[in-house]
């Protein structure tokens, strides 16, 4: 793993383990806002759905993209679809209308068409990855032919 | 059996990006976004809530503006920063044996807190932002405190990783063969963060509002041009309280009890001030405000130079019905008790009758459908 286990690692463990000990007494002392139990699985949570879905689809989806886009088409392909994933995350709230559900009266939370505000998003990743390719592939044929002559 | 299968799993990753370098860099991000999160969220905590030491300071009068901000930008920023890392580093889940030494042991078991939380921070952070509260508990609690915990794991970490990233990030190591690809892919996600960040800083950033495609608010949408949090329906106030029996009152601490109409505030002598609206949701909007000074009140009542002052709202029920003004907000003389905005009548989603707006207070605390003032 390549960590130090010296010295400042201790110190850290020290300093760490009280802040994370007065967070944890904060949870405690506020049980009636902070709902530990839930909580807890809430963060325990994260981390299994992380380890056990998001992860494995990421690295399914980066093993298909390796095997279907060539050279140098898959670096650009790999962040178009990075990218547009990224996008999709922090627009869904949006998008599904969570927040205007919620507040029906009040039309001033998520006012847009978010599908056509993400449409648009995702149409400009995907030309500026176009346009990353093409030169990619412009610049290695350039090369290439530098190289036969 | 797991050993087998575990050494199996973990050869199967065979991309070069899952290396000590890229996640050193990813890290280095990592550190210094959470930072920015946990100071810009702790500042942001302390003026929602101030401690019997703490005087919220009303002057640079965009401050808050400027801190929550940033805490919402780089929240949204953080998100494919984390979950790139988290990428890089995920073939270390399967290493085999799992517990080396105490100290490992140790190390790893801080990454669930670490990991765990951060996502958690994010998430809730994300949900936040967007009205969306799909759990049981206070947002401003678990998110407050799960910050600390979070926070406690990450000084574990880079207590155990301080080392080795130096040795990359400065460059102690030499660039390895694999270091176009790694080129590409941290160019990816600093696009990523640029995308999200563009698309989303227009809430609080007036000039890119246009841009701001997957931000849930427009700082130039809503009532009066600009959002509203919390409506008057939901608060349950009507335009017929702010009608003939509406009355503004002055009491507690002071010499002579004073009570107005609305028709005796508008002949007073009013004040115009252009200041920021600026929510705990990382939007904000400025606007011109006239009404009338809290201080031109609080003299005209009697009350000791200085005072805090409890602010009522017409507003039943609901955690943000009354606010306090501290002694130095109270002084400042943009403090207004607002009955126009932008050269209008307040909305009644804006606070009509008659709202507080203070030079650097969070939006929650910018009192609307004022009725009462109760000098402390």
């Amino acid at each position: 793993m390549n960590s130090d286990h010296g010295a400042r690692f201790r110190i850290a463990l020290v300093i760490g383990g009280a802040v994370m000990a007065y967070g944890i007494w904060g949870v405690l002392d506020d049980a009636r806002a902070t709902h530990p139990g839930s909580l807890f699985v809430y963060v325990v949570g994260a981390d299994l759905v992380h380890d056990l879905v998001i992860a494995p689809v990421v690295c399914i989806v980066g093993w298909l993209l390796t095997r279907v886009v060539p050279e140098p088409w898959r670096s650009p392909a790999r962040a178009a679809v990075l990218i547009s994933a990224i996008a999709v995350v922090v627009g869904w709230p949006s998008l599904r209308g969570y927040g205007r559900a919620r507040v029906p009266d009040n039309a001033s939370v998520q006012p847009l068409d978010y599908s056509t505000a993400l449409g648009t998003v995702l149409a400009v990743v995907w030309l500026g990855t176009a346009v990353w390719a093409t030169v990619r592939v412009t610049r290695r044929r350039s090369n290439e032919d530098a190289g036969n002559a | 059996m797991i050993e087998k299968t575990a050494h199996a799993v973990e050869r199967r990753f065979t991309s070069k990006l899952h290396d000590e370098r890229t996640a050193a860099l990813l890290g280095m991000g990592l550190g210094i976004t959470f930072t920015i999160c946990f100071v810009t969220g702790l500042w942001s905590h302390l003026v929602q809530t101030p401690p019997s030491w703490f005087s919220r300071p009303p002057r640079p009068a965009g401050l808050y503006r400027v801190t929550q901000g940033l805490h919402i930008a780089t929240g949204i920023a953080m998100i494919p920063i984390l979950l790139a890392k988290l990428w890089v580093v995920y073939p270390k889940l399967f290493a085999w044996p799992p517990f080396k030494s105490a100290a490992v042991a140790v190390e790893r078991l801080a990454l669930l807190p670490l990991i765990g939380g951060g996502l958690f921070l994010a998430f809730s952070g994300l949900a936040n932002v967007n009205l969306w509260y799909p759990w049981p508990f206070g947002f401003k609690e678990a998110h407050y405190w799960a910050a600390w915990i979070t926070i406690g794991a990450l000084i574990v970490h880079v207590g155990a990783k301080w080392t080795v990233t130096r040795s990359h990030v400065a460059r102690r190591v030499p660039p390895d063969a694999g270091s176009g690809d790694r080129r590409a892919f941290l160019g990816t996600v600093a696009a990523a963060v640029s995308v999200v960040t563009v698309a989303t800083v227009g809430q609080t950033v007036g000039p890119l509002r246009k841009l701001a495609l997957l931000a849930p608010r427009r700082p130039d949408v809503g009532p009066q041009g600009f959002p509203v949090n919390r409506t008057a329906r939901a608060a349950r106030v009507t335009v017929e309280d702010g009608g003939a029996t509406y009355r503004l009152t002055v009491t507690g601490r002071v010499a002579r009890e004073l009570s107005f109409s609305r028709a005796e505030l508008t002949g007073m002598d009013l004040h115009q001030a252009r200041l920021p609206i600026a929510c705990v949701q990382g939007w904000s909007a400025s606007a011109n405000w006239r009404g009338v000074r809290v201080r031109d009140l609080l003299a005209m009542a009697g009350a000791a130079e200085g005072a805090s002052v409890r602010i009522v709202s017409l507003q039943e029920s609901g955690a943000f019905r009354s606010s306090v003004l501290q002694p130095d907000e109270t002084r400042d003389g943009d403090t207004l008790l607002a009955l126009e905005v932008n050269g209008e009548p307040l909305h009644i989603d804006h606070g009509y009758p008659l709202r507080l707006i203070g030079p650097n207070r969070p939006g929650v605390l910018q009192t609307k459908w004022v009725t009462g003032l109760v000098v402390e």
